[in-house]
């Protein structure tokens, strides 16, 4: 005996009343906020593969160059200053205020009087010791 | 009952006025969905909530879906797979796990509510309910929704000749059960 058939074809589930116009409002509701695939394909993503290759390839270029500059042998990375002054020292000098410039030439100009006059002063003070003035200046 | 054709009408104005045509998804389709989807997961919470994602996993990816392939089997893999993983997230819990019908219902307020088969009708959900969950399915929309194999053989991804094989081992299983009392 076949016992399968024997079941009567009725669905023994049930649902609340109304439940499918229910929840076919709630699933039509719940995605109208929402953008589909097919309205979502804008700019970005149209050309994201052609994206994605640019910019693969722009951070393997950075990276090559900077481990080919950090991992080279040989000639060891001028300072800024060296640059300056071998290539343009006009620069140099064209990105300095003149007050500063002033300032430095002053502060130069004076350590140079200071230095003569504490020549003479030492001078002075052998003469004062009976020291010839030809030995002073010999030894100077 | 009869199978669903696909709908070419739908899937034309699915691309004019994808809004309308997906109101015209929903309205043709739910009710056979979630009926799929009951008999897989028993409760009606769950089938409601499953078919409700279905729906929503469908609209944000009808980008994939192509028109060569039936609207209505497209939709019914997806139904599946809500399904499936709302049974693998219940088995995780064993709390909610139903083996058997009679007592979950028995012990629940959702038995006098959603469900009022006889007893032949219990035992029946009792021998599907025993059955591997590839063979659940295939007895499910071979027997309920009468699908034929060419269209569930997309729905499952598996070949006809297999699913024959195993509807053929769920008869013969759910005889034996029904049998045996």
């Amino acid at each position: 005996m076949n016992k399968l058939n024997e079941i009567p074809d009725k669905n023994p589930f049930k649902v609340p009343e109304n439940y499918f116009k229910e929840v076919n409002r709630k699933i039509i509701s719940a995605t109208s906020g929402y953008e589909n695939e097919i309205r979502k394909i804008g700019f970005y993503n149209r050309f994201k593969p052609y994206f994605l290759v640019a910019a693969s390839v722009t951070g393997f270029v950075i990276l090559s160059y900077v481990a080919v500059t950090i991992l080279s042998p040989g000639k060891k990375p001028m300072q800024v200053s060296e640059v300056i002054n071998e290539e343009n020292p006009e620069l140099y000098l064209n990105d300095i205020d003149i007050f500063t410039l002033e300032e430095n030439v002053a502060s130069m100009v004076l350590s140079q009087e200071e230095s003569e006059v504490s020549k003479a002063d030492i001078v002075d003070y052998l003469l004062q010791d009976n020291i010839e003035i030809s030995d002073i200046y010999e030894k100077l | 009952m009869n199978t669903i054709k696909p709908d070419d009408n739908i899937a034309e104005i699915l691309k004019t006025d994808p809004n309308k045509g997906f109101s015209l998804v929903v309205e043709k389709y739910s009710s056979r969905l979630y009926w799929h989807i009951r008999r897989l997961v028993i409760i009606h919470e769950d089938a409601d909530d499953a078919l409700q994602n279905t729906f929503i996993n469908a609209w944000k990816s009808m980008g994939d879906f192509r028109n060569e392939s039936s609207l209505y089997t497209w939709l019914y893999t997806i139904a599946t797979n809500e399904a499936l993983a709302l049974i693998n997230k219940r088995k995780r819990n064993a709390a909610v796990s139903i083996d058997d019908l009679g007592s979950h219902f028995a012990n629940s307020r959702e038995g006098s509510t959603w469900f009022d088969g006889d007893e032949a009708q219990v035992k029946l959900q009792n021998a599907i309910l025993k059955l591997p969950e590839k063979q659940r399915i295939v007895f499910n929309l071979k027997y309920f929704d009468e699908m034929p194999y060419e269209e569930m053989s997309k729905v499952t991804s598996t070949s006809e000749g297999a699913l024959k094989a195993s509807y053929h081992h769920a008869v013969k299983k759910i005889e034996k059960l029904l049998g045996g009392d």
